[in-house]
């Protein structure tokens, strides 16, 4: 056997080497760029752009979010602030005037801002890790007095959650918030490697999962979940089939069938091309032969493993009695496999092992680049573990012992204290209390709860301790609902990719219909060639670009975004974002944040000095806005250190100072009066009013740049708000917003979008997605702060960052991008099918040029969809405004 | 050229290792995270020790 004996089909243009044909050249230009092409794609869905910021569903994750957003902000302002305040070593957060405490790290003294940092960081000293300091990219999360985690090693709750492998080894997997960075899994990793029992510890920082093989006879859970707390990280508990999550094998298969199909497709095109040279340089029939023979080899598996999913799935369409994309997808691979083989057993004309693998690694790259869009957005176990407390206290024979939720069961009598979550769907047994619905039902007021009424799992009891008794538990609590949702909807399929692939399967059905039709009428004119030209018809309509036009431009959407801060969860919310043609605003939060106006405070005992550093030491640690605002008022004031810190879920902080207890937050709160109605901030203690601080209003970073961008683009702004007339007048004229409706409670802010959409409009709707959660739920897109809660962000589609509220601007002209490119690569595919189909039904269209035309009409919508983000303003014109919004903030 | 005889079946053969290899890498959790491993060689494996820290 010799490839390059002379020609034995003398026919075949003798004398001109395959090289020597442009076509050959074409043919290897156009495999490389298809690989290049898809690779690149893929690299930018494998990326991991949320490996740095949190994802959906993530409570203190937003927080966290803004956070390290933020950072770069941070950085600027960092010399302005050094000269006056120190910073904690261990979190970054200033250290509070008064305090004088340090820990020894590194043999010398560094400043921290509170015990638990402090003993956070020479802890992590001790065990010889201060590496940490040095590695991490991301402050690390103030320590919060760690909790009790005994109750974890109740036989009951450990079933649920650990799983046993042998008589000395079990196994839990416990999800951490405050994992920020790499440097964390490597300093928990580290850390509890060095437990006693403790065989092995997996960090997964993306997940910001730990999993834990540790010794049930030498140590207990609750020593190593404590150990977590220790360190800074809050530890939960997952239940113990999150071991082997659906999740992890769907990743793994969907990695292993992408290889295994990319290898195959690039051997079959090397075989390919040798096939293709033959054609043109002659070739002996079994050379040709030999590597017909290996394109199968390495094609068989490429279409019996890699193409294994569009083979379930066909078979699962057509058991439904339903058609979608993956029926015909399976027709067209099922069908030009066997075509080939057929030709290669009869020494045909044609084979196409080549395309048929380069086809199924194209359609496993757009679901693999679909796949992670989709993990992204939907987080919600994480979201669902924190809101519902794992434990509760129920009344038994003698007092209350603690159990997990699991144990209750309806009938239970349960304690619930004051700031902590309810357990289970119950009535209220115990006094009277108010309780915070807004996780659940998005409605930020605190809600009065007299005995005998319903209170639902997940909500906050704001004073307590009260008596619950349990009627409802686990999935049949309206929480469980709520979430099934939510997960139901991550689930699903952007709307845009089904339509896609409504219009691809009717394409391809009507594909088949002619390919049938040219193969009878070609038999009954040239039999000899009917084959040939109804494979040159399946070859070269291709379905692939139909499949790849839409999640090639959404992902590469999304990535941009993720990029740039903003977070798409739904992707439908981009479509209704490169729509909408009027943006309606929350204001508190969202427009404007609080700030406090210390002309209109009055101080009634002590200097106002005295009592702003009382507030402020108060506020120290928290991440609620209206903490923010004490903290800017308060300085570089001394603050006097404050112990016995305890935050009331929304309402307020009580803590003493210099041996005096101090209650800071609503009248309704400090003064224990519910008549009280302003909105200012009182400070007071055993006496009385100590101090009452009034609440301005400033605009949030960014959002007079978002407001003035919208109405350049002929995009009508307005304000929708619950608070009072002149304070939204006033903040209207300030952003130059005409239209406002001021004392909206949730349902007028609903019947308010519902009108605009009435009257035609498309409407998105920003808010911060606390108590906005229904009234997003309402709007086309919803578009909430990256704070806040997590089961209000799952009725949001996009996410922006706190700090930058003008990316909404990037976001629009990403996402308007990306419906022009949906567009172009829709109409591209099908205009090339409509013109190439025919042809090749008509015999025109030799084999090698349909393989060309099929690739090339891919490659051309993924280059096409990689152009979306290249034209758009880089993040960096956003962040040039850094400087004038640093001094508004702390003007 | 009658060494692709030989070449071509020993490329599949490498080309059936490589898949084995990756196919092992990635049930070992090779590809589950791919962020943390790299800071690895940049921490030092002392055991525990004064002024570690700079």
């Amino acid at each position: 056997m010799n490839l390059h004996s002379p020609p034995l089909h003398p026919a075949t243009q003798p004398g001109l080497a395959w090289y020597r044909v442009p076509e050959v050249w074409l043919i290897v230009v156009l495999l490389g760029a298809t690989v290049i092409g898809s690779l690149s794609l893929v690299v930018t869905a494998v990326r991991r752009p949320d490996a740095h910021i949190a994802v959906p569903g993530d409570v203190r994750g937003r927080a966290r979010f803004r956070r390290s957003r933020s950072s770069r902000h941070r950085c600027r302002r960092r010399p302005a602030d050094a000269v006056v305040v120190a910073r904690c070593f261990h979190c970054h957060e200033p250290v509070p005037a008064g305090v004088r405490l340090s820990a020894r790290v590194g043999g010398g003294e560094r400043p921290v801002c509170c015990i638990g940092c402090r003993a956070a960081a020479e802890w992590i000293d001790g065990l010889g890790l201060a590496d940490y300091y040095r590695l991490r990219s991301e402050p690390a999360v103030p320590v919060e007095a760690a909790g009790a985690y005994e109750a974890w090693d109740r036989p009951q709750l450990a079933r649920l959650h650990v799983r046993r492998l042998a008589h000395d080894r079990a196994e839990v997997v416990v999800l951490v918030e405050g994992l920020r960075c790499a440097a964390c899994a490597w300093l928990i990793e580290r850390a509890l490697g060095a437990e006693p029992g403790v065989h092995e510890v997996g960090v997964n920082a993306a997940a910001r999962r730990v999993v834990l093989a540790y010794d049930p006879e030498r140590t207990q859970l609750s020593a190593l979940l404590s150990a977590l707390a220790r360190l800074g990280y809050t530890p939960h508990p997952l239940t113990a089939d999150a071991i082997d999550s659906l999740r992890q094998r769907e990743t793994r298969d969907a990695l292993k069938r992408l290889v295994v199909a990319g290898l195959g497709a690039m051997q079959a095109m090397m075989y390919a091309v040798a096939l293709y040279a033959g054609v043109f340089d002659g070739i002996d029939p079994a050379v040709r032969d030999f590597f017909r023979w290996l394109g199968f080899l390495v094609a068989t598996p490429v279409v019996l493993y890699s193409a294994r999913p569009f083979f379930d799935g066909a078979l699962r369409e057509w058991r439904s009695r339903r058609l979608s994309m993956d029926t015909p997808v399976a027709l067209a691979i099922g069908a030009i496999y066997l075509a080939s083989l057929v030709e290669t057993l009869r020494g045909g004309h044609e084979i196409y092992f080549d395309s048929v693998s380069m086809f199924v690694f194209f359609l496993l790259a757009g679901r693999m680049v679909e796949m992670r869009a989709r993990h992204r957005a939907g987080d919600v176990v994480d979201a669902l573990a924190r809101l519902q407390p794992p434990l509760a206290e129920r009344r038994g024979g003698e007092g209350f012992e603690t159990v997990g939720v699991h144990e209750l069961v309806p009938g239970d009598v349960v304690r619930v204290g004051a700031g902590a979550a309810i357990p289970a769907d119950g009535v209220l047994a115990g006094p009277a209390c108010r309780v915070d619905e807004s996780l659940v039902s998005g409605e930020s007021a605190a809600r009065p709860r007299s005995p005998g009424e319903a209170v639902i799992a997940g909500s906050l009891v704001l004073d307590g301790p009260v008596e619950i008794r349990v009627e409802r538990v686990g999935a049949d609590t309206v929480l469980a609902g709520v979430v099934r949702l939510v997960t139901r909807a991550a689930g699903e399929r952007p709307q845009l990719a089904r339509l896609a692939d409504a219009r691809a399967s009717r394409f391809v059905v009507r594909v088949l219909l002619l390919t049938v039709a040219t193969a009878t009428v070609w038999s009954l004119v040239d039999p000899a060639r009917a084959f040939a030209a109804a494979l040159a018809v399946l070859v070269v309509s291709c379905p692939c670009a139909f499949a790849l036009a839409v999640p090639a431009a959404l992902t590469r959407a999304v990535a941009v975004l993720a990029a740039r801060g903003v977070l798409v969860v739904d992707a439908d919310a981009l479509e209704a974002l490169a729509t909408a043609d009027r943006f309606v605003f929350d204001k508190t939060g969202t427009l404007a944040e609080p700030q406090f106006d210390l002309a209109a405070s009055e101080v009634l005992r002590g200097s106002r000095d005295a009592a702003i550093a009382i507030a402020a030491a108060l506020e120290q640690g928290s991440d609620h806005p209206l903490a923010r605002a004490v903290r800017r008022a308060a300085g570089a004031r001394a603050l006097p250190p404050a112990d016995e810190l305890r935050h009331v879920g929304g309402a307020g902080v009580e803590g003493s100072i210099d041996g005096r207890r101090y209650r800071l937050g609503r009248a309704a709160f400090s003064l224990g009066d519910a008549a009280a109605g302003d909105d200012a901030l009182v400070l007071s203690d055993a006496d009385g009013v100590v101090a009452r601080f009034a609440l301005a209003e400033q605009p949030r970073s960014g959002a007079a740049r978002l407001v003035q961008g919208l109405q350049q683009a002929g995009v009508v702004c307005e304000i929708v708000s619950g608070d009072a007339p002149a304070r939204v007048e006033a903040m209207a004229a300030r952003l130059g917003i005409e239209h406002w409706q001021a004392a909206a409670q949730p349902a007028d802010k609903l019947a308010r979008l519902g009108t605009l959409r009435a009257q035609g409009h498309r409407v998105a709707m920003v808010g911060d997605g606390v108590n906005d959660a229904p009234v997003l739920a309402g709007a086309d897109v919803a578009v909430a702060i990256g704070e806040g809660a997590a089961l209000a962000h799952a009725a949001s589609g996009v996410l922006l960052p706190a700090e930058r509220l003008d990316a909404l601007l990037d976001a629009r002209t990403i996402a308007r991008q990306m419906l022009r490119t949906l567009r172009q690569n829709l109409n591209w595919a099908l205009g090339y099918n409509l013109s190439v189909v025919p042809l090749a039904a008509f015999g025109l269209v030799p084999p090698w040029l349909a393989a060309i035309g099929m690739s090339a009409s891919s490659v051309v919508v993924i280059v096409n969809s990689l152009r979306i983000g290249r034209a758009a303003p880089q993040p960096d014109a956003a962040r040039r405004v850094v400087p004038v919004r640093t001094r508004e903030r702390t003007a | 050229m009658n060494i692709i005889l030989l070449l071509i079946p020993l490329s599949i053969a490498l080309l059936a290792l490589a898949v084995w290899a990756f196919f092992w890498a990635v049930n070992h959790a090779q590809f589950d995270d791919l962020d943390t491993p790299a800071l690895s060689p940049l921490a030092e494996d002392r055991p525990p020790a004064a002024g570690s820290g700079r």
